[in-house]
C-alpha cells in the first residue's frame, strides 16, 4: 500500500491535510481529510460571563466573525429569555446579508475562480487570484467590488469590518443611521448587476466541467438547511429541514434547542474536526451536507424575485435534488443574489430606522442555543451557565463540521477518479484540493485550530514509504 | 493637490508588528480635514488595488525585520507584477501598485516607510526603540501628505 498526503490544502480558510492511500496497483484505496490542530474555544470559555461570548467567539474566524457574533448573541438572548426588538432583528439580518455576500464573493472569485477560469491543470504558481487578475481583469474587478460592497455593509452598520462589537446580547448597540441606509441602498444595483453577469458567465461555462461535475462529490447524502414556516430559504432564523438523498423531508422545523435530538457528533481518528451525523440514521451513514447547495436543495424557494428565477433555473437544469458538490459554486452565486435582494427588502422596511434596538435582562435561563446559517452552512452555539451567568459548558457545531463526512466522501470519489499513483501529476492533486474548496470549508472555525492557510499532499507506497508530495507555500 | 492614501498595516497583537497600525491611527488624526485617506488593516489584500488607483500618491507604513531596532527606512515603490505564489494571503506594495495599474488603469506614486522591529512576540504595545520612532514617522508621513500646509505653518512660527 502507498499513501499520498496533500498538506496543506490551499485557498481554503484554515489548515487541512489530505492523505490518499494507494493499493499495490497504484489505485486509490482510501482517503482521509485531517485537521491537525485544535483551538479549544469550547473549553477555555468556561468560567467567562455569558455576555462576553459574542466578542470571544467572533475571534474564532477573520472571515466569518459576524456569523459567530450572531449565533453567540442568539444563544445569549435565549439565556436572558428575551425577544429582541423588531428593529434589532432587521439590523442583525442586514449585517448577516453583508457577511454572506462578502464571504461568497471571497469563495467564488478569490478562492475558486482561479481553478474555474485558469484551469485545474494550469501552472500552480499563477493559479491564484493574482493570476486571475492578470488574465481576467474584468472578473477580478467584479470580485473585488462585490466583496468590498459586502464589507462596506458590515462596516456601515457595525463600524468595523472584522470583529465588531455592535451585535450584543439582546439586540444591537446603536440604531441605523439613515445616511448609511441610503448609501447601502445606492450600492445595491451595481452589486446585483455583478452577481447577475457572473451567474450568466458561470452558467455558460458549465459544459467545460462535465467531468468534474460528474465526479466532484455527487455521492448520495442527506441535506440540511434552515427554512421558515413556509419552507423558504432562511439565513438568520428558522428551523432545520433535513431531506434525504431523494428529496424527501425526514425532519422539519427543528428548533435550535432541539438540535441534539437530530444531530449526533462523532470523533474521527487523526482529526480534530468533529463529524456530526443525522442521529436517527446513525453514524456513519447519517451523512448530510450543509451550505449553499444543501440550502437550495431543502428550501421550497428563496422568496426574492431574481434569486427565485435563478433557483427555478438551477433545479430545471440540474434536477429537484442537486447532488454534485461542484454546484456549490452555482448555489453560492444564487445565494449572493438572494443576500442582496433580501438586504434591500430589509432596508426598505420602515422599522429598520427604529430606536428600540436592545432588550436588557439578566440570567433567566441556564441554557441557550443560537443557530443561524453561516455562509458555509448551519452554525450552532450552545451554552450552559450557572446562576451568576458564568459559562459552565459550551458546544459549537460549525458548518464545516457538518460537512466533514461528506467532504471525506467527496475526496475519496475525486481521488479514485483522477489520481493515478503510478503517474502522479499536480493537476490530479489540485482536483482533490478543488473539491475541498467547493465546500468553502473554514477549518479555523470548525476545528478551533490556530493555523495558517496551506495544504500538503503526500503519496505513500504500499510499504509505507513516502513516494511523492505536493506542498503549497 | 491630488489625494494621498496612507495604508498602515500589521498585527497590533504582535508587539512591533503593529507599528503600521499604531502609526496610521495617529496619522489619521493629524490629517483630519486634509485631502487624504487613511486605511488601517492587518495585512495587504487585493482589494486595496482599487483605492490605490484613485489616489495620486500613496504611503505604505509597516514594520520591518531587517536592520537595527527602531531604524526608519523610506523608499520609493515601483509597480511590479505580483509574485507567483500558491497562496492569496500575501500581497506586496509593489504588487498592489501593479494590480491597480492592470485593473483600473492607473497607480499612484508610492513610498514605503518601515521601522525595524525588535519583537514580534505576543503583546499589544511597541518596544521602546520602535515606539521612539513612531512620532518621527508620523511627522514625516504627514509632511509627505501635505507639504504645503506644514511649510506655511513653520514659516509662520
Amino acid at each position: 500500500m502507498r499513501k499520498i498526503t496533500i498538506d496543506a490544502v490551499t485557498r481554503i480558510e484554515g489548515h487541512a491535510k489530505v492523505s490518499i492511500q494507494l493499493d499495490d496497483n497504484g489505485k486509490v484505496a482510501n482517503t482521509q481529510l485531517h485537521m491537525t490542530q485544535i483551538r479549544g474555544f469550547e473549553k477555555f470559555t468556561e468560567g467567562r460571563p455569558y455576555y462576553e461570548m459574542p466578542s470571544i467567539t467572533a475571534r474564532i474566524c477573520g472571515i466569518c466573525p459576524i456569523s459567530h457574533l450572531l449565533a453567540a448573541s442568539k444563544a445569549c438572548d435565549a439565556i436572558m429569555s428575551v425577544r429582541i426588538p423588531e428593529t434589532a432583528t432587521l439590523l442583525r439580518e442586514i449585517l448577516h446579508c453583508g457577511q454572506v455576500v462578502q464571504s461568497h464573493a471571497l469563495s467564488f472569485f478569490h478562492l475558486s475562480a482561479p481553478d474555474l477560469l485558469l484551469g485545474m491543470d494550469s501552472d500552480p504558481a499563477s493559479r491564484n487570484v493574482l493570476g486571475l487578475l492578470e488574465k481576467f481583469p474584468d472578473i477580478a474587478r467584479d470580485g473585488i467590488a462585490l466583496r468590498k460592497f459586502g464589507q462596506q455593509v458590515i462596516e456601515g452598520l457595525a463600524k468595523e469590518r472584522i470583529h465588531p462589537s455592535w451585535v450584543v446580547p439582546g439586540g444591537v448597540n446603536t440604531p441605523l443611521d439613515p445616511a448609511v441606509r441610503d448609501k447601502i441602498l445606492s450600492g445595491l444595483p451595481d452589486a446585483k448587476a455583478i452577481v447577475r453577469r457572473t451567474l450568466k458567465f458561470f452558467k455558460g461555462m458549465l459544459d467545460q466541467f462535465k467531468e468534474e461535475i460528474e465526479h466532484f462529490g455527487n455521492a448520495p447524502s442527506m441535506y440540511a438547511g434552515l427554512v421558515d414556516a413556509a419552507g423558504k430559504l432562511q439565513l438568520y432564523d428558522g428551523g432545520i429541514r433535513f431531506k434525504d438523498a431523494d428529496g424527501k423531508i425526514v425532519a422539519d422545523h427543528v428548533a435550535g434547542r432541539d438540535y441534539r435530538n437530530f444531530i449526533g457528533e462523532a470523533a474521527l481518528a487523526n482529526s480534530y474536526l468533529k463529524a456530526p451525523y443525522f442521529k436517527p440514521v446513525g453514524f456513519p451513514d447519517g451523512v448530510y451536507r450543509v451550505g449553499p447547495l444543501a440550502r437550495l436543495n431543502v428550501a421550497k424557494n428563496c422568496g426574492t424575485s431574481l434569486a427565485d428565477a435563478e433557483f427555478t433555473e438551477f433545479h430545471q437544469r440540474l434536477g429537484k435534488i442537486v447532488p454534485g458538490s461542484f454546484h456549490f459554486h452555482y448555489a453560492r452565486l444564487i445565494e449572493a443574489l438572494y443576500g442582496l435582494e433580501r438586504m434591500e427588502a430589509l432596508l426598505n422596511d420602515p422599522a429598520v430606522l427604529g430606536k428600540q434596538i436592545r432588550a436588557h435582562a439578566g440570567v433567566n435561563c441556564l441554557e441557550g442555543v443560537g443557530m443561524i446559517e453561516a455562509p458555509r452552512g448551519i452554525l450552532i452555539h450552545h451554552y450552559k451557565v450557572n446562576e451568576e451567568g458564568a459559562i459552565t459548558w459550551a458546544n459549537l457545531i460549525v458548518a464545516t463540521g457538518h460537512n466533514n463526512l461528506a467532504i471525506n466522501r467527496s475526496i475519496q470519489q475525486v481521488a479514485q477518479h483522477y489520481v493515478d499513483g503510478n503517474h502522479l501529476q499536480e493537476g490530479m492533486l489540485n482536483r482533490v484540493s478543488a473539491v475541498v474548496r467547493a465546500y468553502d470549508p473554514c477549518f479555523s472555525c470548525s476545528t478551533h485550530a490556530s493555523g495558517q492557510i496551506a495544504m500538503h499532499i503526500q503519496l505513500f507506497g504500499a510499504e509505507g514509504s513516502l513516494l511523492d508530495e505536493l506542498k503549497s507555500a | 493637490m491630488s489625494k494621498v492614501l496612507i495604508i498602515g498595516y500589521g498585527n497590533p497583537l504582535r508587539s512591533d508588528d503593529g507599528f503600521g497600525w499604531h502609526a496610521s491611527r495617529l496619522i489619521a488624526r493629524e490629517l483630519t480635514g486634509h485631502n487624504a485617506d487613511v486605511i488601517t488593516c492587518h495585512q495587504l489584500t487585493p482589494e486595496l488595488a482599487e483605492p490605490l488607483s484613485q489616489c495620486g500618491r500613496a504611503v505604505f507604513v509597516d514594520a520591518d525585520a531587517e536592520g537595527e531596532p527602531g531604524e526608519i527606512h523610506w523608499r520609493e515603490i515601483q509597480p511590479q507584477a505580483p509574485s507567483s505564489s500558491a497562496l492569496t494571503h500575501t500581497c506586496s506594495p509593489a504588487g498592489l501598485l501593479s494590480s491597480a495599474a492592470r485593473l483600473y488603469g492607473r497607480c499612484p506614486q508610492a513610498v514605503a516607510v518601515t521601522v525595524t522591529a525588535q519583537s514580534f512576540d505576543f503583546g499589544d504595545s511597541l518596544t521602546p526603540f520602535v515606539s521612539a520612532a513612531l512620532s518621527k514617522v508620523v511627522e514625516r508621513v504627514v509632511q509627505f501628505a501635505c507639504p504645503d500646509e506644514l511649510r506655511s505653518e513653520s514659516q509662520g512660527m
